[in-house]
């Protein structure tokens, strides 16, 4: 089970988003322009990345220590892999992607050099206007943090701006009235931080009000509704 | 001629991006052909995937009793046809929004469709995962996570529009969305 799209329709962000918020292990392909990349994935980190020629290798080589082992990788190398291979193609926009969860066996032994909240952020740093929009598409959105906030921020370093943009989630403040609060700093900017705080978790969409009751529904018609769709 | 009582009429929307289904999901589920506003597609990206798109609204009805009917209004899906969003949105009883689960491009019309009612007119609402029967089609789960309703009470259900009894079932659930909400 996995999934695959473009990462012109679909941004790295939003990939890792799912990654993160599935918790799994497995494998995310990246065909770049130039080159195969694989992304080695557990529980819901990228833990190595790794350039390849054939992308079956990936898949025939499923114990994650034996391929650590084949590729003589020195483990105190492996940020160094992780920066050349992965933070540093994240202002890259072509390419295909396809992730495979299952499969890969890793020990218990394996450590996380950069947490995926922090690749969300980064990434998120290298959207484009269109590319923000299509998260952060309306004046009124309003949010709010999460319960697990402290924990998440633990693991992220921002940057003043995103610091500025954070003190403003009040869980009332729309995103028209952070944009306003923000100025002169450009909305695209705190529009980022926005769309990397939602990606990682950090923050949710809150809905504006109680959701109010149609007028003349009563109990009973909507038992009848329910009544009568089941015998369509 | 006859005086006929006017019957009650009861709204449910069917929003979504752009060749997500929601003509199918109607066709599929009215008791009479639907009333629709098709017309040729006009811009190459959208002609590569249909012929023919709405351009107003899709209008299915289900009879429930002598006194009422319901209405499933289907929206256009492209984002410059938002204006409709707003006319159509106003005293629904609840919103399906419809995704394509093979083509992840649509996700992000989808997201601003939920963005654009839960921050203005929130009523119950459940989203569909179309094509769910098509080989590439992401889970219902996965949509979740990318459509971040993970950490929100809005469901995310599978769905095969042309399947009467899935049509069925992802109405049932925005009923019992709604049922819970003012039951």
């Amino acid at each position: 089970m996995g999934f695959s799209g473009n990462l012109k329709d679909f941004p790295i962000p939003d990939i890792f988003q799912v990654i993160a918020k599935e918790k799994k292990s497995g494998i995310l392909l990246v065909e770049w322009k130039d080159l195969i990349v694989a992304y080695y994935i557990k529980k819901g980190q990228i833990i190595f990345a790794r350039p390849i020629d054939k992308i079956t290798r990936v898949y025939t080589e499923r114990d994650f220590e034996k391929v650590i082992k084949k590729l003589r990788v020195d483990p105190k190398k492996i940020s160094q892999i992780l920066d050349r291979y992965l933070i540093q193609r994240l202002d890259n926009k072509e390419g295909i992607f396809s992730l495979i969860f299952g499969f890969i066996r890793y020990t218990c032994s394996e450590k996380v050099y950069i947490p995926i909240e922090q690749i969300i952020m980064l990434a998120s740093r290298q959207l484009t206007v269109s590319e923000v929009r299509r998260k952060i598409s309306d004046n009124m959105l309003t949010f709010g943090w999460v319960k697990e906030k402290k924990e998440i921020l633990k693991r992220l370093q921002l940057s003043p701006v995103e610091k500025k943009v954070a003190e403003l989630i009040d869980g009332k403040k729309t995103v028209g009235d952070i944009r306003k609060k923000m100025f002169p700093t450009p909305e695209l900017d705190v529009d980022r931080a926005l769309y990397g705080f939602w990606s990682a978790g950090l923050i949710k969409r809150l809905r504006k009000g109680k959701r109010h009751k149609p007028e003349g529904l009563t109990l009973d018609l909507l038992k009848r509704i329910i009544e009568k769709v089941k015998d369509l | 001629m006859k005086n006929q009582k006017q019957k009650k009429r009861i709204k449910i929307l069917i929003s979504g991006p752009f060749s997500a289904g929601k003509t199918t999901f109607i066709k599929t589920i009215s008791e009479l052909e639907p009333l629709t506003t098709e017309k040729k597609t006009t811009r190459s990206s959208e002609r590569k995937v249909k012929d023919y798109t709405t351009v107003a609204m899709d209008f299915g009805k289900i009879t429930i009793d002598d006194e009422h009917e319901l209405y499933l209004f289907g929206t256009p899906g492209q984002t410059r046809f938002d204006f409709m969003w707003d006319i159509l949105g106003k005293g629904a009883l609840g919103i399906v929004v419809l995704v394509d689960s093979t083509n992840p491009e649509t996700f992000h019309e989808a997201r601003q469709i939920i963005n654009y009612f839960e921050s203005r007119y929130p009523v119950p609402m459940v989203v569909a995962a179309n094509k769910q029967d098509l080989p590439d089609a992401w889970t219902p789960e996965m949509i979740k996570a990318a459509l971040n309703l993970d950490v929100e009470d809005i469901p995310v259900v599978p769905l095969v529009a042309t399947d009467k009894e899935s049509v069925k079932k992802v109405l049932l659930k925005l009923l019992e969305e709604i049922y819970k909400e003012f039951g």
